[in-house]
């Protein structure tokens, strides 16, 4: 794991709400990357859904979906260690996994999400996205990165290493200043 | 009435009318036509239901049971902008019969750049207004239609009834007499089977009523114009015999709070804190009193979902820990004794998962299992369940589960865990004894698909009741109807997920109807008059010949056979094997007729008028 890692601040400057809220993901972010396990995070998809994801058949539009699979073990250990890590902070947030795609180097896809519904970049459905530029840094100089484009929400990047070294997902580390109640039940 | 305005009273008779053609320079008319023929805004009929010019009659005339609606495109036709007045009047006793009046929206839809009427305003009588219709903004308009109700209560005396709809405008009249006979059958309040629809949230409330919430602000999602919007939505399907089913929770297991009592603690300290919101929004449908001003009267509602997911009441950061077990049992036998001390006993109450995968909140699917290692989970959580009620609780829990795939191997390893299943309508085609033995052991089984869009043929959604009734299932889910699009008025996405649309725009606080959502009640009250004639006939020959009348068909057309595949793993099959697999039974179903469910109802109407 590199022991250098700068926070780095895009969109500034923050007003001081969101200073607080910055530094406190912050500090969820950082002790992220000590504790999630980047090899268990490889072992969550299946290659068969990954095999699925980028299959184009117009008569079957739905296929990536319908196959998508996980192991459930490798699955619930990271995500138990999301929501510890997400209940270091003093006010709502989630602390969500994402993970490049082999092959794939333009393409970026969230792997675990938690009971706030909270994240700046995912849009709702997605199985894999554009990869989102910040998160690109992350995964490439392993330093964390704060990411306030959306206006009252605060997004911490951190990487997550494997046993050798290399980073293999990213967590983001997210909130909103005001909190929706009731977005996203569905 | 001057004979030169009779002369422009022109009606039908539904079934044996004699027509006449249509007087196309007259300056005003009025017109009517049968349900499933949707007047267009320039005095034709929408091409999806056969887009002849309409076809004006001398007389309207029905015959009809007690407990039921009879309905009708009303039409102003003006060959020149002006204004106008009309209204629906008894001529003699109206009995207890009532006469609603809606003014049907002509929608545009950017699919095929057309106009569709569907949304229903009501309006108060005589309605006054002017063609175009100021705020329909429609170009070059000539027609306004009506939708029009009359309403036939149980205890309304069996006789001949007589009303007229009189227009007026600029010193110029039209009327349509109207004859109503009513017989002394009546239509049970029962139906035949429960149709469903499903919503998501209340978000959607917020959006969909910018004046109530922008004015309360923070305050709208715990205000009391809130609940009544709610209720007001449970009504209004209660009204057209269906009901309404609201999930309260996300994929990820967020849940709305209004949909929940809030709880507070963890492990063993994890207890309800506070019902009140939960009472709010739930009491007066579990007890029925938010019914109580209705035309079918107060009755709590028979299924509700719980806001049950992996991750309420108990937290999955203990999932496979006895503090998880500890959690779920403790606050499911909370409610279970809230519920039971409330006297909220009618209701079923689901524990229903909804999350898939794909969404990343969860590592197995609540809905539509693919990978049957799945169903492990549904094992654990049957017997959370169980554990948590007493066995002998008045409270009706149900374990449901909306099932597609894997569902046949479904029903034999979830036996005696799962007892509710909303099926798939495709795998089920199927699979024609599974409602009957599903029924044997105590299982509810539903089915589910969407609204047919204004597009299609009026009479595309008659197709859901009589299926659901032929395959002889509990309910059909439609999945999603209040989600009208962002311009239903204007730019219309067609609304395959809309039966209702939000009233604001009308200085309504509440939702108003659909033409779709009204011919599925007249469809459903036809069912529950032909079912309850199994006393006399065969249930067999019933649906026999409704099948016959409606398209032609017999009842082993309404079924698939197996496909070959189906013997294969589930993960192994795909959504287009599926798609060929339905087709021979949708075949049947790709174009009905307009006349298809009048014929349904001429043959219930025959029998239903040989009952005493």
């Amino acid at each position: 794991m590199k022991t250098l890692v700068l926070p780095l601040f895009f969109l500034v400057p923050l007003v001081a709400a969101e200073r607080d809220m910055a530094r406190e993901l912050d500090e969820v972010a950082r002790v992220a990357t000590a504790m999630v396990d980047g090899d268990t995070c490889r072992r969550i998809v299946t290659p068969r859904a990954l095999q699925y994801m980028f299959k184009q058949d117009p008569r079957d539009p739905w296929a990536a979906g319908d196959n998508y699979e996980v192991n459930d073990e490798a699955f619930i250990s990271v995500k138990k260690v999301l929501i510890r890590l997400s209940r270091l902070a003093p006010f709502p947030c989630d602390v969500n996994l994402w993970m490049p795609i082999a092959g794939h180097p333009d393409k970026v896809r969230v792997v675990i999400r938690n009971v706030n519904e909270l994240s700046q970049f995912w849009p709702w459905g997605a199985l894999f996205q554009d990869m989102i530029p910040q998160m690109k840094q992350v995964l490439e100089t392993g330093h964390r990165i704060t990411v306030t484009e959306k206006p009252g929400w605060v997004s911490v990047l951190a990487p997550v290493y494997n046993s050798l070294g290399d980073i293999t997902a990213l967590v983001e580390a997210a909130s909103e200043k005001r909190l929706d109640a009731h977005e996203n039940v569905k | 009435m001057p004979l030169s305005t009779k002369g422009r009273a022109l009606a039908i008779v539904f079934g044996a009318a004699v027509g006449i053609p249509a007087v196309a320079q007259r300056r005003v008319e009025l017109a009517a036509i049968d349900e499933y023929r949707r007047p267009d805004p320039f005095g034709s009929i929408v091409a999806a239901d056969g887009g002849a010019a309409l076809t004006l009659r001398r007389e309207l005339s029905f015959e009809n049971a007690r407990g039921s609606y009879v309905s009708f495109h009303l039409i102003v036709k003006m060959a020149r902008p002006g204004p106008y007045s009309l209204a629906i009047r008894f001529a003699g006793e109206s009995g207890k019969l009532e006469a609603d009046l809606f003014r049907e929206w002509f929608h545009f839809t950017d699919s095929d750049k057309k106009y569709y009427p569907d949304a229903l305003i009501p309006v108060a009588q005589p309605y006054e207004s002017r063609i175009p219709e100021p705020d329909n903004r429609i170009p070059n308009q000539t027609a306004q239609a009506f939708w029009v109700d009359f309403w036939i209560p149980p205890d309304a005396a069996p006789a001949v009834y007589r009303a007229r709809a009189v227009l007026k405008s600029e010193g110029a009249s039209s009327e349509l007499p109207i004859q109503l006979k009513v017989l002394p059958a009546v239509v049970p309040n029962d139906d035949v089977l429960l149709m469903d629809h499903n919503s998501y949230g209340t978000s959607w409330l917020a959006d969909d009523y910018p004046a109530i919430s922008g004015r309360l602000g923070d305050a709208f999602f715990q205000s009391d114009e809130f609940f009544r919007l709610i209720h007001a939505y449970h009504r209004i399907f209660y009204e057209h015999r269906g009901i309404l089913h609201q999930l309260g929770y996300g994929h990820a297991g967020k849940v709305g709070p209004e949909f929940v009592p809030a709880l507070e603690g963890s492990g063993r300290g994890r207890r309800v804190a506070n019902w009140s919101l939960y009472d709010r929004h739930y009491g007066p449908l579990f007890d029925g009193s938010a019914f109580a001003s209705t035309r079918r009267g107060a009755r709590p509602i028979p299924f509700v979902y719980l806001p049950v997911n992996p991750e309420w009441p108990a937290s999955f950061l203990n999932w496979g820990e006895p503090g998880y077990e500890v959690e779920f049992v403790n606050v499911l036998s909370e409610m279970e004794r809230h519920f039971r001390e409330r006297g909220w006993t009618e209701t079923r109450f689901e524990l229903f998962f909804n999350h898939k995968k794909r969404y990343m909140g969860f590592p197995w699917d609540g809905d539509e299992v693919r990978f049957p290692a799945d169903n492990r989970y549904f094992l654990e959580y049957g017997r959370l369940l169980k554990k948590a009620l007493p066995p002998q609780t008045p409270v009706k829990f149900v374990f449901r589960a909306d099932v597609s795939w894997d569902m046949e191997q479904q029903f034999k390893d979830l036996a005696g865990v799962v007892n509710m299943w909303t099926a798939s309508r495709d795998i089920l085609s199927w699979l024609p004894r599974a409602p009957a033995m599903l029924h044997e052991r105590g299982d509810v089984i539903w089915y589910y698909s969407g609204p047919p869009t204004v597009t299609l043929p009026a009479s595309s959604i008659t197709q859901f009741p009589l299926e659901g009734w032929m395959w002889g299932v509990g309910g059909f889910v439609h999945w999603l109807v209040v989600s009208a699009g962002s311009d239903p008025w204007f730019h219309f996405d067609g609304g395959s997920t809309a039966l209702v649309y939000p009233g604001e725009r009308f200085g309504i606080e509440g939702p108003i109807p659909s033409v779709r959502l009204k011919i599925q009640r007249n469809t459903m009250q036809d069912l529950a008059m032909l079912a309850s004639l199994a006393k006399r006939k065969p249930l067999d020959e019933l649906k026999s010949q409704a099948a016959l009348q409606y398209n032609h068909t017999g009842l082993s057309d309404w079924w698939n056979p197996r496909p070959a595949f189906a013997d294969q793993p589930t993960y192994e099959w795909n959504g287009s094997g599926l798609e060929e697999a339905m087709k021979p039974a949708m075949s049947h179903l790709e174009h009905i007729d307009p006349a298809a469910w009048a014929r349904v109802r001429q043959y219930v109407t025959r029998l239903a008028a040989e009952e005493k």
